[in-house]
């Protein structure tokens, strides 16, 4: 069963944006938005490329290639070209630290 | 012991240790100045946007400098069983630990062994082909190969010299170990030979490197047969520059099999360079868990009347993904060519993922090339239908597997090879609902 994983201090990150990290052996997007903190798996599922080179638009995340968008919330796919969600990953805030649990594969 | 890491104080204390000719010195610090100006591709460039190595992460590998014989023991060959061998070689950690070879075929000048012990006694015959007539050193991968490459194989068959026995090459690691193994083969005009080549890590949890190449050269009327297993374990990085120069009236069989690794990533090319060269590749893959396999292949055409024939096939499980993306390239001087390139894909869950890319480029007006590619699920139906006579789903499936890769074993002429591919798959399929 996978644990938390500290990633990063909320001071060094930006109020909005995404920063790219490796837990656990995967990679992923840690999403900043809202003052809330989100984790996506840097996958787009139209052709599995990266996601965090797209930009953001409110809570979704657009793939930088064809335009897919997710929801940075719950990974959702929420146009063509992606059908499928990406992979979303729980993350929790305590005492100024970001930690990030990291689902299993569906 | 101390080990080596891949940094040029390293490197310089690694080449120090050898003692090689001049001009693999010289080609070494050639390469590994292109390796230290380079960058990792990214997926940002054509060839390696479906192939993500943000994770690979080299400086957790050290140079193979010292024999470490960690599992030896556990490792077990498929394809030679039951084969009577003209010699064998097997490396483990990027060091020879075996080299054999028939004396009758020492006496009709053939030559094969261990490319580290064999460089300096071959050294006239290898000074203008190794790393240059059948190998690119295009990225930093290729780079890498050539500056650090130890242990590898060396096939040499005289003019006209027929060996009937194949050759056998095993590459094996265990936990934490490299292999930057080249492997080269030179057939003279007339000669045939057989190679039989196969890797296996001591566990499925062992982490390793691969960066390794292959150069296969076939003089005019030669004939290859040359058959390839990919069997890492899943935690093993493999990326391999494979090439074959193909000569006048030469046939050229290649098969390749993969089923190991984490991430593969293959550059697999061959050239027909003589008028009336003929080569036949043929591709097993079959993938599981979250494995990624890329296949990068090409069929270049350079002069006419040259015929190849390319049949990819994959069976994928789980979370896995295979690429292939090929191209049949024809120079405007080739004219009566005769190409084909087929890949067949076979999803056995929802997802897995296969990419399939074929491409044509042709500048001869003279020509019959195609290109096909199919990707679909097993029919329910099939399955009914065998349940109804008595098998179970999973045997079924086994069943459907098997005939799918049925085209490609029966185009494998070796009896070893054949039931070993057939068995390794059959092991690995799993049934889904």
């Amino acid at each position: 069963m996978a644990e938390y994983t500290k990633v990063a201090n909320v001071e060094d990150l930006d109020s909005s944006g995404k920063t790219v990290l490796e837990v656990e052996d995967r990679i992923v997007v840690l999403v900043h938005v809202d003052g809330g903190f989100y984790c996506l798996d840097d996958v787009c599922t139209h052709d599995d490329g990266p996601l965090s080179d797209g930009e953001l638009d409110g809570c979704d995340l657009i793939c930088p290639r064809h335009g897919a968008r997710f929801d940075v919330c719950s990974g959702k796919a929420k146009s063509l070209p992606a059908t499928r969600s990406t992979i979303s990953h729980e993350v929790k805030v305590e005492n100024g630290e970001v930690f990030v649990k990291v689902s299993e594969d569906i | 012991m101390t080990q080596l890491g891949f940094n040029t104080e390293d490197f310089q204390a690694f080449q120090a240790a050898r003692q090689e000719p001049e001009w693999v010195t010289a080609q070494r610090q050639d390469a590994w100045q292109q390796f230290s100006q380079q960058q990792w591709p990214t997926r940002r460039e054509e060839e390696w946007m479906r192939t993500d190595i943000r994770l690979f992460k080299l400086d957790k590998f050290f140079i193979p400098s010292a024999s470490n014989p960690d599992g030896l023991d556990a490792i077990v060959p498929l394809l030679s069983e039951g084969v009577t061998l003209g010699g064998a070689v097997h490396s483990h950690n990027g060091v020879c630990v075996e080299d054999t070879m028939s004396d009758e075929l020492k006496q009709q000048g053939v030559v094969f062994g261990s490319l580290d012990s064999l460089l300096g006694e071959q050294s006239d015959l290898l000074e203008s082909v190794l790393l240059q007539r059948a190998f690119d050193r295009e990225d930093r991968f290729a780079a890498l190969h050539a500056a650090c490459w130890t242990g590898g194989q060396f096939l040499y068959v005289p003019r006209g010299v027929h060996v009937e026995q194949p050759f056998h090459v095993l590459s094996s690691l265990s936990d934490g170990g490299v292999d930057l193994g080249h492997t080269i083969v030179i057939l003279e005009d007339g000669a045939s030979a057989t190679l039989l080549a196969e890797c296996a890590s001591t566990s499925e949890e062992a982490e390793g490197l691969h960066c390794g190449a292959i150069e296969l050269i076939l003089g005019d009327r030669a004939n290859l047969r040359y058959v390839n297993l990919q069997n890492w374990g899943q935690r093993v990085w493999h990326f391999a520059r494979q090439k074959a120069v193909v000569g006048r009236d030469a046939h050229l069989q290649w098969t390749s099999a993969a089923m190991g690794s984490r991430l593969s990533k293959v550059n697999q090319h061959v050239v027909l360079e003589g008028q009336g060269a003929q080569s036949q590749m043929n591709g097993v893959l079959f993938t599981e868990n979250k494995q990624h396999l890329s296949y990068h292949t090409q069929q270049y055409h350079k002069q006419a009347n040259c015929h190849s024939d390319f049949l990819y096939k994959a069976a994928l499980q789980d979370k896995s993904h295979t690429v292939w993306r090929g191209m049949i390239k024809v120079d405007e001087g080739a004219q009566q060519t005769d190409g084909y390139q087929r890949n067949d894909n076979l999803l056995l869950s929802n997802n897995a993922r296969a990419d399939s890319i074929p491409g044509l480029e042709i500048e001869a007006d003279d020509v019959r090339c195609t290109h096909g590619s199919t990707t679909g699920k097993v029919d329910e139906e099939m399955i009914y239908y065998a349940q109804c006579r008595g098998f179970t789903r999973k045997e079924a499936m086994r069943l459907i597997v098997t005939g799918f890769f049925q085209q490609i074993f029966d185009r494998i002429t070796i009896d070893s090879v054949r039931d070993a591919l057939g068995l390794a798959i059959a092991r690995r399929v799993r049934d889904y609902e």
